[in-house]
């Protein structure tokens, strides 16, 4: 803890001490986060956060960017007399760099942009839900926070010719999303299933990262974006790997002859390539925008091994699949504001016969001059079967309150409303309604 | 009786002419109110802005504006923290755009956000672009007095306001327009915009205090011209998408 506090309080001094010599910039953020199931009142949810934002540049010709959070997250782990010597354990905390870049701006030539480090960048004109936007892993932590991504180490350039805006991105190392935790750590995964009179009795699994060498981590994309029509178009590709793991190797050593076993599972990051397309615009009042991902992976084999039986099938076919999105937002006369979109495949989801329907709504009413903020609707519909849609559904909805009393101050009082029929991610998820409470302070 | 017709026709023509006459009167007192208003080649101001509400308390933004001509205008927020970046930009053909540093896009502003209030303030989305009353307006001369003209101006068939009507004030002096009422659809006093402090820069005339009152809200924002800089031969580059998400 000494230890980042020191670094933190260089940081500070280091900015501090430039303010004299150009243009400089601390900004930061208080937030708390506070959530409790309905059902049992027990708390799921305990964080707090310190976010610093630094910022400034010396001259017009470049810019430079950082946040790190000191975030307190989680409950004790206390499991015996030893963990209360330990800080750590009592109270958890750690430090997240989100991000840390330099923007070359006219770097070499008039029209070239260039961005070094650590980002995060997020490509197509959805909200939050962008098939398009492959650079940067999921943060999925908190699953309800769709479009939460981490930063990455990359290189950005962006060239500006006329009309048309040319991107191209190279990322050296992979990194993984980060995974849902707590009760909600089996949202994006399927139950491991055994057949008829076999039952587990010790299981382990393994990931297996890619190595850190140019062929096998690195990622690249592009992207050519325009205005035609009163549209913003752009395509783009990406190859790189899906940066949620997959399940190709599973092992399953009888213990005896009762059908006890035990078993063990590997784990990889498929390669893939992606090809996308987006769009922005208007259609008479309403906004609407679109974007589609049609997605190329790697065949990935799959090994069941059953004692000294090996068994191969396909873990991923090499079939491309596509997934895409469509909304729109409209406000009415009255003030209220509606957001809604379709969405054909979720993040987690691979493969044409794996994609599931989506559909997010939101209305909200702004009252006494944008201080309170009511979205009486909101959440997300899933089917994952139409011709048997009453047994195969899932929602959750997220009614909120947002309370503004003072500038900087926002308070968010809300709650998490789950239900659903047959196997998907929301009924999946059933039974762990939730409240929350969040308060966030920015200076 | 046919000296009686010809009496009616010739009095019929003479109103006729005296309404063209008037309207065509309106319209160029409109046109040299936008010309005046516009009249710089680029602006560049700091300013800001005192929300007040009817209890009267008291909410401050700081931003940078930018303005090319009158169709170019760049608005970037400076304070309060939870607002620092927003930026909004306004291009011709009535092409909006919206940065929000928090997702780290650049948003379409579509046609049904225009009219709403932006980032709190009581001006709307179209407020915040550069004036172009004339463009936009039919106007009638309601009225002139000793010192100023009033008109009435009408959004023209096809253009989709959230207001009715518009009542304005210019000065004969300098064509500059020193008050604006709204009226919603019901024709009822919505709105009230007044521009004070207008002295001459260089050649130019501008209002260093310009204050927008929701009537019905009860609820007004002050903006204050803390510093002014025109003509400084800003680049058509400051106005685009580019430079929207440029910290400065």
């Amino acid at each position: 803890m000494k230890k980042i506090i020191l670094f933190i309080s260089i940081l500070v001094a280091i900015f501090s001490n430039s303010y004299a010599q150009a243009d400089f910039s601390i900004n930061g953020y208080l937030k708390t986060d506070n959530r409790m199931l309905i059902d049992d009142n027990s708390f799921t949810w305990n964080e707090n956060q310190l976010g610093l934002k630094f910022e400034g540049s010396y001259s017009d010709n470049y810019h430079l960017f950082s946040e790190v959070r000191l975030r307190g997250f989680g409950f004790p782990e206390i499991y015996q007399a030893a963990d209360l010597q330990s800080k750590d354990k009592v109270d958890k905390w750690q430090l997240e760099f989100r991000e840390a870049y330099l923007d070359l701006y006219q770097f070499g030539l008039q029209d070239l942009d260039v961005r070094i480090g650590r980002q995060i960048i997020t490509w197509g004109t959805a909200d939050r839900l962008n098939p398009t936007s492959n650079i940067c892993p999921e943060d999925l932590e908190d699953i309800f926070n769709f479009g939460e991504q981490s930063g990455v180490n990359s290189v950005l350039a962006t060239y500006y010719l006329e009309n048309f805006t040319f991107s191209g991105v190279y990322v050296p190392t992979f990194t993984p999303a980060v995974l849902p935790s707590g009760i909600f750590a089996s949202a994006l995964s399927e139950p491991m299933e055994f057949p008829e009179g076999m039952t587990l009795r010790k299981y382990w699994d393994k990931i297996i990262l890619p190595e850190q060498k140019f062929t096998e981590s690195s990622q690249a994309a592009f992207k050519i974006g325009t205005n035609l029509f009163d549209y913003d178009l752009s395509v783009s590709y990406y190859y790189g790997r899906d940066d949620l793991p997959l399940l190709n190797k599973v092992i399953i050593n009888p213990v005896d002859t009762l059908g006890t076993v035990d078993a063990s599972v590997e784990m990889i990051y498929p390669k893939m390539q992606i090809i996308g397309a987006d769009f922005a615009g208007s259609l008479l009042d309403v906004g609407i925008w679109g974007e589609a991902a049609l997605t190329i992976p790697n065949e990935v084999e799959m090994q069941t091994i059953v004692g000294d039986s090996i068994t191969k099938s396909i873990a991923l076919k090499n079939d491309p699949y596509c997934k895409f999105v469509i909304g729109g937002d409209y406000t009415f006369k009255n003030g209220i504001y509606l957001n809604t979109q379709f969405l054909h495949g979720f993040i987690h989801e691979r493969g044409n016969d794996d994609l599931n329907d989506y559909l997010t709504l939101r209305i909200e009413k702004k009252f006494f001059n944008d201080e309170l903020k009511i979205v009486p609707i909101g959440g997300a519909i899933s089917v994952t079967d139409w011709d048997d849609y009453k047994n195969n559904y899932g929602f959750v909805a997220n009614p909120e309150i947002i309370y503004c009393p003072y500038d900087n101050i926002e308070l968010l009082f809300g709650a998490y409303i789950i239900d659903g029929k047959g196997s998907n991610m929301f009924s999946n998820l059933k039974g762990n309604d939730e409240i929350y409470f969040k308060v966030k302070v920015s200076f | 009786m046919k000296k009686k017709a010809i009496t009616i026709t010739m009095l019929l023509i003479l109103a006729c002419g005296s309404v063209y006459a008037q309207t065509h009167l309106a319209e160029d007192i409109l046109k040299n109110a936008d010309a005046v208003v516009n009249a710089p080649q680029d602006q560049e101001i700091s300013l800001k802005m005192t929300l007040t509400d009817k209890g009267g308390n008291e909410k401050i933004r700081e931003m940078k504006m930018y303005q090319k001509g009158d169709e170019m205008r760049l608005v970037r927020f400076l304070s309060p923290a939870d607002q620092k970046g927003v930026s909004f930009l306004s291009l011709p053909d009535d092409i909006q755009y919206i940065y929000l540093p928090a997702f780290n896009k650049v948003r379409r502003i579509a046609s049904h956000i225009k009219n709403d209030n932006f980032a709190g303030t009581d001006f709307s989305y179209d407020d915040m672009s550069a004036s172009k009353y004339a463009e936009e307006h039919d106007a009638t001369l309601l009225e002139k007095t000793d010192i100023l003209y009033i008109l009435e101006l009408i959004p023209k068939p096809g253009v989709e306001k959230s207001y009715s009507k518009l009542k304005m004030w210019v000065r004969q002096d300098n064509f500059y327009p020193v008050k604006v009422e709204f009226y919603d659809k019901n024709s009822t006093l919505w709105k009230l915009f007044e521009s004070r402090n207008i002295k001459k820069h260089g050649e130019y005339w501008i209002a260093s205090e310009a204050e927008m009152t929701d009537i019905k809200k009860q609820h007004s924002t002050k903006m204050i011209t803390e510093k002014i800089e025109l003509d400084k031969g800003l680049s058509d580059k400051i106005f685009t998408k580019r430079n929207l998400k440029r910290a400065k």
